[in-house]
């Protein structure tokens, strides 16, 4: 029995039918979230040559590229072996981004299905993660040869890596339901959002530790979510190490920023139909 | 018939018109007005608003049909939205009780690049089945689409009828509580939307409650048990021809259209035998369309004549034409006008007709005069359930015994 009831409710009990809603409907239309993920990789498989070859392509490019940087032109010491250092964090940086980068237009791409069919619309941007997950998991085939070649032990600390993984996931979603939903009510964002995470790549550990910047600068990037995270596959793979104590507060910040993005975005989604 | 399947209590519906903010370049000057204060809190909202549905209610029990019918603009698709959840109404709730199904935009979840198999899927679960039941119900979906050979070839492939036949038998395979269909029975041929009729009449069989809108009239009083008029609000809700009978006259107070060419129409009037004004007609009765007609020069070699259409579906029933010469008129005078009777019988069977009068210049070939509608009339009769001429079919029983005994009389009678 599905209601649209419109009375009074407090607000805690307003967040408890929330909540239980977002989960049913998740639960009732986990089919559809299925069928939509395969939906895009079955696509990215048709319409390309290289098809996950791509998800390979991209990161082993640009660490080629930024080794030639950091270890000729101006040479960092990162204590591993500087491909490996960057290509964990190119493939770290690269599933946040395309996460996001699939989701931003994720519904104004889909307009005849936000406006014609009910059914929760969460499940657009939280298959673009999805998709980049795959991605993620392709690539990382490349990183375990890498591991092999400069002879980098497998500790127990990469018991910790699913965990890493479940706190970048729900960082990006979070993230992707903010940018899926504000795109739709402002197109900028999709422009605005390139340019953002172009400088988010600098801005993150990812080619170099961001600790190398001074001062306030320095100061501003500590405040980074994303830095821990990356820092946090690091270290549990190539360091042996156990993630830093400014990962659990990333990990806290990304649960937060789901939880708060999920609900506004269930809160807003009735008004998606007349607003796209 | 216990609890209803679908429960609209008190629904209001309030839209905006005009453009939203698409961009922060609108958003961000706006906002600035606002924090100052230059405007008031209403000037941005309160005049654009307006309310597109007001205190709509009705019920469906399940196994029932209920038809909304209305001109466009009434809030037909409004009130489909509402029933299935895209929009919230500002005021009021919608009660579905079961698993909806909605026959509105049966091929919205095709992606162009995947195959007609892969998009079953696709879109089965877009209408909330489980891969398990679609597995099952594959074949059966194929085949009543009519696309078994083309069902590995991308959708982008289809032609548009193949696309909404298939949308539309995923649809059809849902087994939904509720059913609500939005003017889906347009597409495909006509051996495709008479499967279709079938399938909605089994829906009905089976229990399931259904929401349809139409602007086939024929439709909705074949498929429905009840039918409402809307027009932002609910005009009528009841049995329906009556309803239908409703809308029609309603239509037709709105929207008498004379083209002031030149010979005016002013007036028609449908009189029956006692020269009564005649809305309700007996089937067979005699008929008098009297119209008045005022020329703006002279003209000859004019022909008068009226179109006889059945309202609820616009079916051109008689095409009456008398030329000048036949009414002994020849000739006509700027500014005199002239009354023509035209008499005829109203051999049809029961529903709703509309009268459009005209005025043909014969040498030019073209309309000078027309009045829509003229009249309307409604044609009550018990003996048939569908058709348009009354055949006045009578009948007689003997025995082949008696019949062939006559045969031998008659032909003794002859010889």
């Amino acid at each position: 029995m599905s209601t649209v009831e419109w009375g009074y409710r407090s607000a805690g009990q307003r967040l408890a039918d929330d909540v239980r809603e977002m989960l049913r409907e998740q639960r009732d239309y986990r089919e559809l979230l299925y069928q939509m993920t395969r939906r895009d990789l079955m696509l990215r498989y048709k319409q390309t040559v290289m098809g996950f070859g791509w998800a390979v392509f991209m990161p082993v490019i640009n660490t080629i590229l930024f080794s030639v940087v950091f270890m000729r032109v101006a040479p960092i010491d990162v204590g591993v072996p500087y491909p490996v250092f960057a290509y964990t964090g190119l493939l770290a940086w690269n599933f946040f981004a395309s996460s996001l980068r699939f989701s931003v237009t994720s519904l104004t791409a889909n307009t005849n299905l936000v406006t014609k069919v009910y059914f929760p619309k969460e499940i657009f941007p939280i298959s673009a993660v999805i998709v980049s997950a795959v991605d993620f998991a392709v690539g990382a085939i490349v990183l375990v040869g890498m591991m092999a070649y400069y002879r980098i032990p497998v500790t127990s600390t990469v018991l910790l890596l699913p965990f890493v993984l479940v706190v970048e996931f729900m960082f990006a979603t979070g993230i992707a339901l903010i940018l899926a939903m504000a795109n739709l009510f402002y197109r900028d964002v999709k422009y605005l959002f390139e340019v953002v995470i172009t400088i988010g790549m600098f801005a993150t550990s990812v080619l170099y530790p961001v600790t190398r910047f001074g001062g306030a600068t320095g100061a501003l990037l500590q405040l980074n979510p994303m830095t821990p995270i990356i820092d946090a596959y690091r270290a549990v793979l190539l360091r042996g190490d156990l993630p830093s104590t400014s990962f659990l507060l990333s990990a806290a910040v990304s649960t937060v920023v789901l939880f708060v993005a999920w609900l506004l975005f269930h809160r807003a989604e009735f008004q998606f139909a007349e607003n796209v | 018939m216990g609890q209803p399947a679908v429960v609209v209590h008190g629904v209001w519906k309030k839209f905006r018109r005009g453009e939203r903010h698409d961009t922060l370049r609108d958003l961000l000057p706006s906002l600035a007005k606002k924090v100052l204060g230059r405007t008031r809190p209403h000037d941005l909202q309160g005049a654009e608003e307006f309310w597109a549905l007001e205190d709509l209610s009705f019920e469906v029990p399940p196994g029932e049909a209920i038809g909304i019918i209305g001109p466009n603009g009434a809030g037909k698709s409004t009130t489909l939205k509402l029933l299935t959840r895209i929009l919230k109404p500002t005021r009021g709730a919608c009660h579905l009780h079961g698993r909806v199904g909605a026959l509105i935009e049966v091929a919205a979840g095709f992606h162009p690049d995947l195959t007609g198999r892969e998009n079953i899927f696709l879109q089965g679960a877009v209408m909330g089945m489980k891969r398990a039941e679609i597995a099952r119900k594959l074949d059966e979906i194929i085949a009543f689409a009519g696309v078994a050979d083309f069902v590995d070839t991308q959708v982008k492939r289809y032609s548009s009828g193949m696309n909404a036949r298939l949308g539309f038998s995923i649809a059809a395979h849902l087994d939904p509580d509720v059913l609500v269909i939005d003017e889906v029975l347009s597409v495909g041929d006509m051996a495709f939307q008479q499967r279709c009729i079938e399938r909605m009449h089994e829906f009905k069989r089976r229990g399931t409650a259904i929401v349809f809108v139409s602007h086939n009239l024929q439709a909705v009083g074949s498929l429905c048990d009840r039918a409402l008029f809307l027009r932002g609000s609910v005009q009528q809700l009841g049995v329906p021809h009556e309803v239908i009978r409703h809308y029609v006259s309603s239509m037709s107070d709105l929207g008498a259209r004379e083209k002031s060419l030149e010979v005016r129409i002013h007036s028609a009037r449908l009189l029956d035998e006692r020269n009564a004004h005649a809305t309700n007609v007996a089937a067979g009765s005699e008929l008098t369309l009297r119209v008045e007609y005022t020329p703006v020069r002279d003209f000859s070699h004019l022909t008068f004549g009226f179109l006889v259409y059945r309202s609820t579906d616009n079916l051109l029933v008689y095409d009456a034409n008398l030329t000048g010469e036949e009414l002994g008129i020849s000739m006509v005078r700027a500014g005199q006008s002239v009354q023509i009777d035209f008499t005829f019988m109203a051999h049809l069977t029961r529903g709703h007709y509309h009268i459009v009068c005209h005025a043909c210049h014969n040498p030019t070939q073209s309309f000078i005069g027309y009045l829509s509608p003229a009249a309307v009339f409604s044609v009550t009769e018990q003996r048939t359930w569908a058709g348009v001429a009354n055949l006045d079919v009578r009948g007689r029983a003997r025995s082949v015994c008696d019949a062939v005994n006559e045969q031998i009389a008659a032909a003794g009678a002859s010889s």
